[in-house]
């Protein structure tokens, strides 16, 4: 169980999707994550940007059947964030619950 | 922690992280082509048995068995459907290929049962008639199968 750290980078819904999209697979297309979100090319890419500058996600250029293809992965510290992210809105729901029972 | 984070938008979000798994979840599975070759090639087999020359009819199973292992190598995982995403052994779990030769293997004897019991009661093309029969089980049962370990690695993920 990762230690709960809630990270303001993640949290905003779209980029959550995308963590949460890579951090279940080694790596993920391009073309995947802006298909399943149903975002343009320049909004998925200007995420990745944010992601990528923060160390969280690795993207790779392949020449894949003569066709280029872009490749996205979640970095280490990029899981440990995401997994400590996920580890605080358990706690925060938990907590909650705990309130509302007594 | 930011105190803005509330109990229903830590829900919400953490309803986004179960949604975006599931569409990875969604992705195990081996490709159509594999299990449509495999119907094929079993078909073929009991074809190529019954009427065939006698060194094809003995040599066919040899060589369907090297065909199948340098081609289900690749996709035998369940964890690379397509050329877009390699899914996370621990989410796919790693028991997908000894659970698809498990299937193939009972599937042998299935084929072998039954052309025996077809052999036995006078029909003229024992093999074919077998073949065809485990044909139609793997082309709908393999997809089956892989559906019910899409289930099982969604139950194993949880909320």
């Amino acid at each position: 169980m990762a230690e709960p750290q809630f990270d303001e980078l993640i949290h905003p819904s779209t980029r959550l999707s995308i963590v949460a999209l890579l951090a279940a697979a080694d790596w993920v297309d391009f073309g995947f994550v802006r298909d399943r979100l149903d975002l343009s090319d320049s909004a998925l890419s200007k995420q990745f940007a944010t992601l990528e500058e923060a160390g969280y996600v690795a993207t790779e250029r392949l020449l894949v059947n003569r066709r280029r293809r872009v490749r996205v992965r979640l970095t280490d510290a990029g899981r440990r964030a995401f997994d400590g992210h996920v580890a605080a809105l358990q706690q925060i729901v938990a907590t909650a619950d705990q309130t509302v029972s007594r | 922690m930011p105190q803005s984070i509330g109990a229903n938008d830590a829900r919400s979000a953490l309803t986004t992280v179960e949604h975006s798994r599931q569409q990875v979840i969604d992705e195990i599975d081996m490709p159509r082509w594999y299990w449509l070759g495999l119907a094929a090639g079993w078909f073929g087999m009991g074809v190529i048995s019954d009427f065939g020359p006698g060194w094809l009819a003995l040599s066919v199973v040899p060589i369907f068995g090297a065909v199948h292992a340098s081609v289900a190598h690749r996709v035998l995982s369940g964890r690379k459907r397509t050329s877009q995403l390699s899914v996370r052994a621990e989410l796919a779990g790693t028991h997908i290929p000894a659970l698809v030769i498990g299937f193939l293997v009972a599937l042998i004897g299935v084929t072998i049962a039954i052309a025996l019991l077809v052999n036995a009661d006078g029909a003229s093309h024992p093999a074919t008639i077998a073949g065809a029969f485990a044909a139609v089980i793997v082309a709908l049962d393999g997809p089956q199968l892989m559906a019910a370990v899409r289930r099982r690695a969604a139950r194993r993920a949880g909320p």
